[in-house]
């Protein structure tokens, strides 16, 4: 019995597929030029330049390899700058998760109250950062500020130099980097909240067990892919630290509150050294992406448990 | 098929669309010159948004007046914009044909590295159309002239002077500005009162950041410096030392001045009536005074080492490959002629940038005190190709570690081996 073999026909179909496929390509012209001029080649561009003595409009600007890295690795103001981001990525996840957490949990009925509270904890997150900073460095300035004014009204003496001490700039800077984004972590938990069905919670209850109980075995792990975004968010914006200490401190004093972003942009557009500041920035992406990928990487073996 | 073809021709005419609506975001900035009908159209970037500018646009009107085959149009932006587009746009030839990059007098080396700023020494010279350099404060002529080659011309001179609130000073029993730092240091304390263990009202308000500086003054009345006439660092020297030992234990200890202030902070904290005293420039003046301040002003005191204060300038400098050079020579020479500077003098009470009009401001006081200072001010970090960094680097930070307790000493000395690093002083 003879088969007969249905060869895949190669004459029409390839052109009407070919013909479809040119005009989504006009389509999507635009954007892949807009990424291209605007992304992909500043990225590519920038890596080159990290290789040169590169200067803003100088008339030569010479290969120098990894001269760059080297000289990052030698400069101690910029570990210093890495260990403040660290620092304050690792205080503002760590608080904006934690407290977030504990509000959305405490604001999941919806009352009325409730919902004013939710407002008053998500408004400072719609507030530009550089606004948020200003306010703050006014509230907090020992000679015209609220703050160290009614604390000086609650008789303490000496108000503490929030942000013209060494010690407590940063501290007052992660407290102000919380405040912030406590609202966006929150909102987000509040919504993996709604998700979690009532059924769940009833079977828990019927077993025995307590608010606690309920909360630990129930909403966590129902919570947790909008707790690796939050999570995954507040660690990537805090390793970019840069207008929240540009407006408050301009990185001092004695750059105990600069940061790696901060001190690229002394680098790059104070000083001009634009091959030095694109070495940092690739420095920067490298770190961003290695712990994005570890979070990553840490939450999906723990859903394979 | 016709509605296949239609839709194609849609298709690319969307695209085209798209297309050349991202292009036209693309050209040029709108800064370069043009000659239209016969005049030719010079522009100028500056970063005078404050209360002056229009002390600096009657200027530029006054000149537009006087030529009217030239026509100049002065923009002022904030100087973090200024100093962010005019190093690629001057690179690129597309940038304004005047410009004033910075208020620090050092970033005219970042220019001339980059070989995008016009040499001005064919314009220099005596007559009324020239750039008479000659008349220039000394030090601010040596500032602009690199490897023998004047390469700007001050948009403006400033000097510091020592503001204080009367009504202050009478309270306290002192009846004149002090003369002398031994007097100086007697009413900035006297000044000082503080109730409770919290400071109520400052004698002096002293800035460290983001600031017109302060400090140098400070070290200079006590014959002390930061960088010597080779560039090698003597912050550390026996003087420097003292100076700044004395000085940090007197806002430590006697609490005359809040530590960690920006400049801003520093005026508010003046023109707020929280301080007694503080040393300005003639741009304070005017926000002083409507702040209702009883305003007196007096020379900075003198110490052992003699009378200086700090001066300022702006450079103000040609774009090397504009289209109208020369055009944009005439009016430097123009701007800073004795009549253009004694007009901007009195109009905006800044002091003039020429040390040859004396008597001509006999009638202005407050224009005489700042002028009266020209002879013994002295520029921050004049001429030195690194003095960005050495200001942000380490001078700024030096001055905020030893005002929060830091060792002098061994403060001063780290700063000493950072500028000689930046500066490559091997003596």
């Amino acid at each position: 019995m003879a088969t007969t073999t249905l060869k895949p026909s190669s004459g029409p179909p390839r052109r009407r597929s070919r013909r479809r496929f040119n005009s989504a390509y006009l389509f999507v012209a635009p954007s892949v030029v807009i990424i291209a001029v605007f992304i992909a080649e500043p990225i590519v561009q920038s890596a080159w330049m990290s290789l040169h003595d590169w200067t803003i409009g100088a008339a030569s600007n010479p290969f120098t390899g990894l001269a760059n890295y080297r000289s990052l690795w030698h400069d101690s103001r910029f570990w210093n700058a890495l260990r403040v981001t660290l620092i304050y990525t690792a205080a503002v996840t760590v608080g904006q998760v934690g407290l977030g957490l504990a509000i959305a949990s405490r604001l999941r009925r919806t009352t009325w109250y409730s919902s004013l509270l939710r407002t008053a904890y998500f408004f400072p997150f719609v507030a530009s950062l550089v606004v948020v900073g200003i306010i703050w460095k006014f509230l907090l300035d020992p000679q015209v500020g609220l703050i160290d004014a009614w604390l000086g009204d609650l008789g303490v003496g000496n108000p503490p130099q929030w942000l013209q001490s060494t010690s407590l700039a940063l501290p007052t800077v992660i407290v102000v980097g919380i405040w912030k984004n406590v609202g966006f972590t929150m909102i987000v938990l509040l919504a993996g909240m709604q998700q979690v069905p009532a059924d769940l919670y009833e079977a828990a209850m019927l077993d025995g067990a307590g608010p606690w109980r309920r909360f630990t075995a129930v909403t966590l792990p129902a919570l947790r892919p909008a707790l690796l975004f939050t999570t995954l968010i507040a660690t990537i914006t805090g390793l970019q630290l840069f207008d929240l200490v540009f407006a408050m401190t301009s990185g001092g004093p004695v750059f105990s509150t600069e940061s790696v972003v901060m001190y690229l942009y002394e680098k790059g557009f104070v000083e001009f050294q634009m091959g030095y500041a694109s070495a940092i920035a690739w420095v920067l992406f490298i770190i961003i992406l290695a712990v994005s990928a570890v979070q990553l990487r840490v939450a999906r073996n723990r859903d394979g448990d | 098929m016709m509605i296949i073809n239609s839709r194609r021709r849609a298709a690319c005419l969307a695209a085209t669309v798209a297309a050349a609506a991202l292009v036209a975001g693309c050209g040029n900035n709108g800064v370069a010159s043009t000659s239209a009908g016969g005049v030719v159209q010079l522009t100028m970037l500056t970063g005078f948004t404050g209360p002056d500018e229009p002390s600096y646009q009657a200027l530029v009107a006054e000149f537009n007046k006087t030529h009217p085959d030239i026509h100049v149009t002065m923009t002022a932006e904030p100087w973090a914009t200024v100093a962010q587009k005019l190093p690629a746009a001057w690179a690129t030839g597309g940038g304004p044909d005047l410009a004033t990059p910075s208020s620090d007098p050092g970033s005219i080396f970042n220019y001339i590295k980059t070989n995008s700023v016009l040499p001005l020494d064919s314009s220099v010279g005596t007559g009324d159309d020239q750039i008479q350099s000659a008349a220039f404060p000394t030090a601010v002529r040596n500032a602009f002239t690199v490897d023998g080659k004047l390469y700007a011309v001050p948009a403006n001179m400033a000097t510091l002077v020592l503001y204080y609130n009367k009504d202050m000073f009478t309270a306290a029993g002192i009846t004149a500005p002090p003369k002398t730092e031994a007097d100086f240091i007697a009413d900035a304390k006297k000044l000082t009162v503080s109730s409770g263990g919290k400071v109520s009202q400052y004698g002096l308000s002293l800035a460290d950041n983001n600031t017109i500086q302060m400090w140098p003054i400070l070290q200079w009345m006590s014959g002390g410096d930061i960088v010597d006439a080779k560039g090698c660092g003597v912050v550390d020297s026996a003087a420097s030392v003292a100076a700044l030992t004395q000085w940090s234990q007197l806002v430590i200890q006697n609490h005359i001045s809040p530590i960690g202030q920006a400049g801003a902070d520093a005026d508010t904290l003046f023109s707020s009536k929280k301080a007694a005293m503080e040393i300005n420039g003639p741009w304070a003046a005017a926000g002083y005074k409507s702040a209702g301040i009883n305003l007196g002003m007096a020379e900075v005191p003198v110490g052992s080492a003699g009378p200086v204060t700090l001066a300022s300038t702006v450079p103000l400098m040609i774009e090397r490959n504009g289209p109208h050079t020369a055009q944009a020579e005439q009016f430097l020479a123009w701007y800073t002629s004795k009549t253009a500077q004694l007009k901007f003098s009195q109009v905006s009470g800044f002091p003039p940038a020429r040390t040859d009009l004396g008597s001509a401001l006999a009638g202005n006081a407050t224009v005489s005190l700042f002028a009266q200072a020209l002879p013994y001010a002295k520029l921050y970090l004049a001429g030195l190709s690194q003095s960005t960094a050495i200001d942000s680097d380490v001078y700024v930070p030096m001055i905020q570690q030893i005002e929060r307790g830091a060792n002098v000493q061994s403060a001063a000395s780290s700063a000493n081996q950072q500028i000689d690093k930046l500066t490559g002083c091997t003596s």
